[in-house]
């Protein structure tokens, strides 16, 4: 497990409105080019790679799993936020994603998100 | 030599950026209030450059490069970021810095004894900056000296050299050999959770806001640096960290009673407010 991978990842797709459009018109395909490209070239040490489970989750854009595997608060909401804003609509929007992200998170109370 | 004009706390939520606009919400008219007697007192105190600790939320620096105290030295420094005009709908702005200060502040050659400073020449500020100085000096026309101070990477400066900093800063510009008038400029949060399960349901924790207000009011800097220890302080929310920045300004006015203490209510988690004019 690598919180700081996850952090990194997260921060990489959320700064930029470039990151998040790409991550989310093919997510599968941007988490495994990340992977490869970021993941494993420059940093060659063993716990330095998404494990399967936090590369699953991120591909899923699975809020819950990434909180209780310990990513950092603040960049997940605001990762969450960004990707999420994409399919608001008339039935769902920034109040209900508020509103779904406590639930999830809030069985798995306050993760240690120390890298 | 330099005075020390004022010390001042502001929020720096940019949600307000959006809510806080005409016609005036009736639960904002209070946060705008607040702003509007700092911006103020900034105008009537005649403020030559300021002094403006804050807090880069995980933009500048991230975990890869994480510094404690970090200050800025560059001529001048662009304000937000593309994914702060996105989500928060900011306006990009300009800051001119004051490198002279900076250079007082942190030594030019060798850094001072009491704080070590990281330095930056190259620095975009994020919402923790721009937006208290958009409030409080709305044209941008007093030049800055920004100081992070990590409040969102663990591990974070303990309170107590929080306070530190600010008896640094006081004395460094008391002994500054100018006549400028300056000002010490912080922003946080009270009580706030942001990413956890009590983002975005008003204050968290009202017991510690309480409290947090109270030792400013007192002017009670121990009981401050004892209540923001790290697991009482997070308890209060994840990102309440950001509130220790209220003790850098409480010890550079060497612990006085502020002479605004308040924890504004809104649709927000309670905003911060406290200034201090010097006597």
């Amino acid at each position: 497990m690598s919180k700081y991978m996850i952090d990194k990842f997260m921060h990489s797709v959320e700064m930029s409105n470039a990151g998040v459009e790409a991550y989310v018109a093919d997510t599968a395909g941007f988490v495994d080019a990340w992977i490869a490209a970021s993941g494993r070239t420059d940093v060659p040490t063993g716990d330095r790679i998404f494990t399967a489970e936090e590369r699953d989750a991120f591909v899923a854009r699975d809020y819950e799993t990434l909180y209780r595997l310990g990513g950092h608060p603040y960049l997940l909401w605001h990762f969450t936020e960004a990707v999420y804003t994409q399919e608001f609509n008339d039935n769902f929007g920034w109040r209900d994603l508020v509103e779904k992200y406590r639930a999830a998170v809030a069985p798995h109370g306050v993760p240690d998100f120390i890298p | 030599m330099a005075k020390l004009v004022m010390a001042a706390v502001t929020p720096h939520n940019p949600l307000l950026w959006r809510a806080m606009r005409d016609p005036m919400p009736d639960d904002l008219a209070a946060v705008r209030k607040n702003f509007s007697t700092i911006r103020d007192t900034i105008r009537e105190l005649e403020v030559d450059v300021a002094v403006v600790v804050g807090t880069d939320h995980i933009r500048q620096f991230f975990f890869d490069n994480s510094p404690a105290f970090i200050i800025g030295k560059a001529e001048s420094y662009h304000g937000t970021y593309e994914n702060e005009v996105r989500t928060f709908g900011m306006d990009y702005a300009e800051l001119q810095g004051h490198r002279e200060l900076s250079d007082e502040i942190s030594g030019r050659t060798v850094l001072p004894e009491n704080i070590d400073f990281a330095v930056s020449y190259e620095w975009r500020l994020d919402h923790g900056f721009v937006i208290p100085l958009q409030y409080v000096i709305p044209d941008l026309d007093i030049p800055i000296v920004p100081i992070h101070v990590n409040a969102a990477l663990p591990p974070m400066p303990s309170p107590r050299r929080f306070a530190a900093l600010g008896d640094h800063l006081r004395d460094t510009i008391e002994r500054w050999d100018s006549d400028a008038r300056v000002a010490l400029l912080t922003s946080g949060h009270m009580a706030t959770d942001v990413g956890g399960p009590k983002q975005f349901a008003g204050s968290p924790d009202p017991v510690f806001d309480a409290e947090a207000v109270g030792w400013m009011r007192d002017g009670d800097l121990e009981a401050a640096i004892h209540g923001c220890r790290f697991d009482r302080i997070m308890a209060a929310g994840n990102i309440t960290y950001q509130y220790v920045n209220a003790i850098t300004a409480l010890a550079a006015m060497n612990s006085a009673p502020a002479d605004l203490a308040e924890a504004t209510e809104s649709r927000f988690a309670s905003s911060p407010f406290f200034m201090w004019r010097a006597a």
